[in-house]
Formats: C-alpha cells, sequence, structure tokens
C-alpha cells in the first residue's frame, strides 16, 4: 500500500486495490442516529456499477498542455494522464494541444502545438491518440499542417475559438476533414456571462454547428463539451434538429442530468464520452446517469469507434 | 458509511434540480451507498429573510433526522438574525451556519458579516462557505453571483482564531496558506469540485493540512453523486483508516454529529 507522499508520486497501482484485512466498522465508531452500516470495503463499490473500472473507455476530448516535445519540459504531464487512464479504465485518449486565448497563432506556432501531441504519441502508442490543431486563417498552411498531422497518425482536427465555425475561412478545414474522413473537434460553448463572453467572442455555440453540420452533412463534427461552461441546456435544446451533429460529454461541469438530456433530447447515438482532463468527474458522470446499461456502453466507447472505422472503411 | 458534507433541498430558482426533495434525496443517498448528508436549503439563497429558509427546511427534514442534518443560512443584513441563528440551532437543531454573501448582497469584511462570525464563533458551530452554486458561464440573466475568492474568504476570517471552517465546493485552495492562517485543525474541506488523481489536489492539500481536513461532498443535487463517489474509490491506495475518515469520520467529528 502506498503511503501519502507516494500517491503524490505516481498512482499507478492495479485496479480496484483495496487493503487486506480491512477492519470492520463497529457499530460503537458509527456516528448516533445512522442507520445503515457498511464495511468499509463497502465503500468502494457504493452507487458505481459493478466492473466500473473494466467496462471499456474511449475519452474523445483530452489534452497534452505542455510542451513536451522539448527534453527540458519531461513527461510528468503525460505520464500522469496515462496513469489515471489507467486507474479510471480509459484505453484511448484522444488529445490536442490548442493555442488558446484567442491568439491567432502563426503556422510555426501551431506545428510546434501539435508535436506536443505527436511526441505524446510516440511515448505512449495506442494509447495516446491526436488531434491537430490548426488555426484556420493560416489558409493553405493550415490544409498542410493537417495532412502533415495525418500522415504522422493523428486521426481528427481540433479547432478552438479563433473563428467561429460558421465564418467561410473554416470551410476548407472541414472539407479536408471530409475528404479525409476524420473527425472535427470543436470548442464550443452558449456563454451566458458577459466577462467570459467579452474574453471568447468567437467561441461557437450549438446554433453555429448546426450552420456547419447543415453545409456539410457528412462532416464528422463534434461539440466539445457540453459541460465546459455556458447553459448546457440551451446546448443541447438547440440540437434538436441538427441530427449530424455530436457532443462529447467533457467539461468541468458536473451537473445532473445532463446526460439523460443529452440522450432523452438527442438519442444516445449521438453522444460521446470525454473528460477534457476531468477525468474523474467525466467518468463518475456517465456511471450515475440513468441510462441502461447499453446505452452508457454505446457512449463511452461504442459511438466513438464506429467513428474511427469510418476512415478505416 | 459515508457522510455527505455538501447537499442541498428545495428548489433553486435558475433551473430544475432533480432529486431535491427530502424524499428524493434519500432515496438517492440510498441508491448510492450514503448513509448521512448535510443539506443548505436553496430557496434560502434567493429569499430576502434567508431565515424562512432554515424554518422550512427544518419541516421537511423532520421526518428524516436520522439520514439528513440541516445547515441553517443566515443574512447579517436583515433584522433579527441573531435570535435566528440563536433559534436554528438552539430549537431547530442545526449543526452549522453557512453565509452566502453574494447572493445576499454584502462581503465577508463588512462590519455585520463581521458581527455574524463572531457569533456563529461563540455558538461554537461550523461556518459553511460555498465557493458558488453554480458556474457562472452559464448563470441566468438575473444571477449576480460570483465565486467566493480565497484571499478575501482568509483576510476575513482572520480574527476568528477558534472558528472551525467548511470549505464547501471548493476549487484552488492553498493548502499552505490555510495553515499560514491558522486554519489547520479547525477547517474542512469537501471533494466535489477537487481532484484526487490526476491534479491530485486531495493528496497535495493533505501534505498540509493533513487528512483530517478531507471530506466526502457531491455538491447534490446540482451534481451528480457518481464523480465524488469515484473520488472516494480512487483513494483506495490510502489506508483504511484514512479512508473512513475521509468518508465519514472527520465530517461526524466536525460537525458533532
Amino acid at each position: 500500500m502506498l503511503n501519502r507522499r507516494d500517491f503524490l508520486r505516481t498512482t499507478s497501482v492495479g485496479l480496484g486495490a483495496w487493503g487486506v484485512g480491512a477492519a470492520t466498522i463497529g457499530a460503537k465508531e458509527a456516528p448516533p442516529g445512522s442507520e445503515v452500516q457498511r464495511r468499509p470495503d463497502e465503500i468502494h463499490s457504493a452507487g458505481l456499477p459493478n466492473g466500473w473500472r473494466t467496462m471499456r473507455k474511449l475519452d474523445a476530448h483530452n489534452h497534452v498542455m505542455s510542451a513536451v516535445h522539448r527534453p527540458e519540459t519531461g513527461w510528468a504531464e503525460v505520464d500522469t494522464l496515462i496513469e489515471t487512464a489507467d486507474r479510471l479504465g480509459i484505453s484511448q485518449l484522444i488529445c490536442s494541444r490548442p493555442v488558446m486565448a484567442g491568439v491567432m497563432a502563426n503556422i510555426d506556432t501551431v506545428r510546434d502545438a501539435n508535436a506536443s501531441i505527436l511526441a505524446a504519441m510516440r511515448r505512449h502508442p495506442g494509447r495516446i491518440l491526436g488531434y491537430c490543431f490548426v488555426q484556420p486563417g493560416n489558409g493553405a498552411a493550415a490544409l498542410d499542417e493537417i495532412d502533415r498531422c495525418l500522415d504522422a497518425g493523428m486521426v481528427g482536427v481540433k479547432l478552438y475559438n479563433q473563428y467561429f465555425y460558421n465564418d467561410p475561412v473554416v470551410f476548407p478545414i472541414a472539407e479536408r476533414c471530409i475528404e479525409r474522413k476524420i473527425l472535427f473537434l470543436g470548442h464550443s460553448a452558449h456563454l451566458t456571462d458577459p466577462r467570459t463572453r467579452a474574453a471568447q467572442p468567437k467561441t461557437s455555440d450549438s446554433k453555429v454547428f448546426c450552420e456547419l453540420s447543415q453545409r456539410y452533412p457528412e462532416l464528422m463534427l463534434i461539440l466539445g463539451h457540453i459541460n465546459g461552461g455556458g447553459d448546457w441546456e440551451w446546448s443541447i435544446k438547440a440540437l434538436r434538429n441538427c441530427p449530424n451533429v455530436y457532443l462529447d460529454t467533457s467539461g468541468s461541469v458536473l451537473e445532473n442530468p445532463t446526460i439523460e438530456r443529452c440522450v432523452k433530447e438527442l438519442g444516445h447515438k449521438r453522444v460521446l464520452f470525454a473528460t477534457d482532463m476531468t477525468m474523474e468527474g467525466g467518468v463518475g458522470k456517465l456511471l450515475s446517469a440513468q441510462i441502461t446499461a447499453e446505452q452508457r456502453e454505446d457512449i463511452f466507447w461504442r459511438n466513438l469507434q464506429g467513428l474511427l472505422d469510418r476512415r478505416r472503411a | 458509511m459515508i457522510i455527505d458534507v455538501n447537499a442541498g433541498l428545495g428548489s433553486y430558482a435558475f433551473r430544475s434540480l432533480p432529486h431535491s426533495t427530502p424524499e428524493a434525496a434519500v432515496a438517492q443517498m440510498d441508491a448510492n451507498g450514503i448513509d448521512r448528508a448535510l443539506v443548505v436549503s436553496l430557496p434560502a439563497l434567493l429569499y430576502r429573510d434567508a431565515h424562512q429558509g432554515n424554518e422550512e427546511l427544518a419541516i421537511a427534514i423532520a421526518a428524516f433526522s436520522r439520514r439528513l442534518v440541516g445547515v441553517a443560512a443566515v443574512n447579517p443584513n436583515y433584522p433579527g438574525w441573531e435570535d435566528d441563528l440563536q433559534r436554528s440551532v438552539h430549537t431547530l437543531g442545526m449543526k452549522a451556519v453557512t453565509l452566502h454573501p453574494e447572493h445576499h448582497g454584502y462581503k465577508l469584511q463588512d462590519p455585520a458579516a463581521q458581527a455574524a462570525l463572531k457569533e456563529i464563533e461563540q455558538l461554537g458551530v461550523p461556518l459553511v462557505l460555498t465557493q458558488r452554486f453554480e458556474d457562472r458561464r452559464q448563470r441566468h440573466a438575473w444571477d449576480r453571483a460570483e465565486d467566493l475568492v480565497f484571499t478575501e474568504v482568509v483576510a476575513a476570517l482572520a480574527p476568528f482564531r477558534t472558528l472551525r471552517v467548511h470549505f464547501s465546493n471548493w476549487i484552488g485552495l492553498d493548502g499552505k496558506r490555510l495553515v499560514d492562517a491558522g486554519l489547520k485543525g479547525r477547517c474542512l474541506i469537501d471533494f466535489a469540485r477537487l481532484h484526487v488523481l490526476l491534479r491530485k489536489d486531495v493528496p497535495h492539500l493533505i501534505e498540509h493540512l493533513g487528512v483530517e481536513a478531507i471530506a466526502f461532498g457531491s455538491h447534490a443535487p446540482f451534481d451528480y453523486l457518481g464523480p465524488s463517489l469515484v473520488k472516494l474509490s480512487n483513494l483506495d491506495t490510502f489506508s483504511n483508516d484514512d479512508q473512513a475518515q475521509i468518508a465519514w469520520k472527520n465530517a461526524a467529528a466536525f460537525f458533532r454529529l
């Protein structure tokens, strides 16, 4: 068993481990008035489906945010990401390193960002997959960068909030995704807070995604992080009549009943499990959602696998 | 045994909440292995007279006294708050007191709030400070509440050297600064928004404050219970006693349940 300091260094231990010889919490120790007495080993299964750690899971939206392709950076971030995935039973994570804060990154900066993902893919082959971040304003160079990333093994494109996705500058990116049969993951939110909206003036909401999907119905378009901030109820409703837009479940907001509302309004086949670095929360909310086991399995991996398989086909 | 120290009951003005009645909350607790929960009144967030939320909450949970533990809300700018505070603790049996400075329109440094903190300290019950109820990025047009700010809170608490404080639904807590502020040994932090793995917020806080500072919290009914159950499960590399402390013993001791 690890001590607390060891825990800070590593979490890579066996799934579902529990110390041998756990003592029963006796009635003497229980708070007065409590009605339910349990053995401490029951703490670990309480409320969670049996075998939850070993349920297959593909994370459709994650990140490597540091420049791990540079020797001075080290691998701590990437290795911790994989250790966490191991503990949660996430077999693959599709990662990107977007240039954020609205920066109109030039192509050299974009290539440098993607180099991090390629390095992480090489360190953990088959575990970390890649989205190629591009800045559409780079024009032909952005398209060349997509080809470079795909040739190196990436499986999709990630756009941030440099442009609304119904801006014509984005259309060549969408067309290249269709041509190469790859995923298009877009940062999204319906921001109702004026301060946040001012900081991200070109963040696309569901209606913008709908416009793009109506122009390109064959595009494998994923609305990123339904729980990434913004009014998720609005976002789900606005996708009702856009059957070709998928959404991912990620984000730091863990509000009940986001998952059920997605399934009810859109159908579970359009919902993709993801965490966007809120990994325990992302797994936990799907485990808690009142959906069938088959729906949960589809959301955890089968829906995304189906999209990835289209490329092979 | 699990005690959830971060939960609420009742209607919330800006969205429909599942499982927000006492009956539904207890059913959820049963289904998820949670034995007891400390609950605040959600309507009290926006009632002008927050104490009416305490009265309603006390009636609502009376039939579930072995499962649901009330937390009183006090608005120190409202007449009679001192009497209401005494009644909430001594007559209604509430085990802690919460202040909602953002929702009730004041700062913790204001004289009225400082007076309330002094009263709460003298009563010997814990203070609950919730950093936020909802993410501001999705706020309703009438929702003006900002997140509580760590440095401002620590400064406002500085004069009260024996006040016990539950930091509910927080991120961004600095363990060293909590130690420097003299809060080690008299603060409790729930992990509803913290990471056990990846960012390792919980292990880092334990390094500074000890395992006795951490408790299970879910932020139900706003949030799913699953995330916090997963985090509790991910503490399985800690000793059995550490896990039991986090699951329920720390809460039982802190709130004197």
